[in-house]
């Protein structure tokens, strides 16, 4: 929980700068091991000590990007971040032997940008305007 | 042996395409596919990463893009205001709840403790004068269709739906059913899509969340003067 006690001990172990980020970004004063970064340039932080974090609270991520929002954790980091999987993905064999070749890049969530996904279709449309016919009078 | 160098041919054009398409999803261009002979194939990787985030390569010379880089002292001071007025509407969403069928339920979980929607300043407010998102969870019939329309034109501006489910977003289920109409964005404009049949409580979280993004990209002040 916050307390005067966890925040010092945390701006002695992570710095004063890196506890200012942590303020904008996280909202809370963290401190724990590093345990890896991917490829987008997140971090990835896990504190296993009961008395230092709450359970639940103990894997966190620090954003690259200023907007961040959570797809931009890759699926291998999401299943440890999320508790999927126990080891990182830097330190678990079955993700290192088993990723496929042909898997694609990991993209983020693309909604509001000019890359987001637009469904087209080809077919006839099934719902027309109504156009009303007029036959002349006789 | 040639059946073996035609499917390595194939897999490798099929690599090219899907890396580029993946590479740069902001940019599409109308000719898609290119012959697999034109390049060499490349090793589309997993881990691949853009040198810039996807986000701005798609936003590259886009007019919102325009619209976020100001030009001259007015637009610096008009778009810190908007800034200003963002942040006070994304902190304090008030949703319109429309439960309509099961999605209901899941919008009640986002409610509840283990989601948590007030520690984002989310409440439901009963009252569609008081709120200003509306969350259309589940089937909307031809019958209750009317009283969408009555509710929404009840809200103040700025508002926003979020369509949730399946039934929602376009009929999913009942597509076919004649009591039913066929996505409510033919009612209402809608701002939020979140797919799923009913969504997870995560998933219209995160659908709350990205229509915090969408308040956050709102320059209407810069839209004015520019005008």
């Amino acid at each position: 929980m916050v307390s005067l006690y966890r925040t010092i001990r945390s701006i002695q172990r992570v710095g004063l700068r890196e506890w200012w980020r942590q303020m904008q970004y996280i909202g809370d004063a963290k401190s724990g091991t590093f345990v890896g970064a991917d490829q987008f340039g997140n971090r990835y932080f896990e504190n296993r000590n009961g008395e230092e974090e709450i359970p639940g609270r103990h894997r966190w991520v620090d954003f690259a990007q200023h907007n961040y929002h959570a797809s931009q954790v890759p699926p291998e980091w999401h299943s440890w971040i999320s508790h999927i999987r126990q080891d990182p993905p830097t330190a678990d064999p079955v993700v290192q032997n088993l990723t496929p070749s042909w898997q694609t890049p990991w993209v983020e969530n693309m909604t509001g940008t000019r890359g987001a996904y637009k469904p087209y279709n080809t077919a006839k449309p099934k719902i027309n305007a109504w156009e009303p016919k007029v036959t002349g009078r006789a | 042996m040639s059946l073996a160098l035609k499917t390595a041919v194939v897999s490798a054009s099929r690599r090219t395409v899907c890396h580029q398409a993946a590479v740069l999803p902001g940019l599409r261009s109308f000719h898609t596919s290119k012959p697999a002979a034109a390049e060499p194939p490349q090793q589309a990787s997993a881990s691949y990463a853009p040198p810039k985030p996807y986000t701005e390569i798609a936003q590259q010379g886009s007019n919102q893009l325009s619209l976020e880089t100001p030009k001259n002292n007015a637009e610096y001071v008009l778009s810190t205001l908007d800034k200003v007025a963002n942040w006070a509407r994304q902190g304090s969403m008030w949703p319109m709840t429309f439960g309509l069928a099961c999605c209901a339920v899941e919008m009640m979980h986002m409610a509840a403790a283990r989601y948590d929607q007030d520690r984002l300043g989310v409440v439901f407010r009963a009252s569609p004068r008081q709120s200003d998102i509306m969350i259309v969870a589940g089937t909307l019939t031809n019958k209750m269709a009317p009283a969408l329309r009555k509710v929404y034109d009840q809200m103040p501006e700025p508002r926003w739906v979020i369509s949730m489910g399946s039934c929602a977003n376009g009929g999913g289920y009942y597509h076919y059913s004649y009591s039913v109409v066929r996505g409510c964005d033919r009612i209402v404009p809608v701002d939020i899509y979140v797919p799923g049949c009913p969504p997870t409580a995560e998933a219209l979280l995160f659908g709350m969340l990205q229509l915090q993004r969408k308040m956050r990209r709102s320059r209407k002040g810069v839209l004015w003067y520019r005008k």
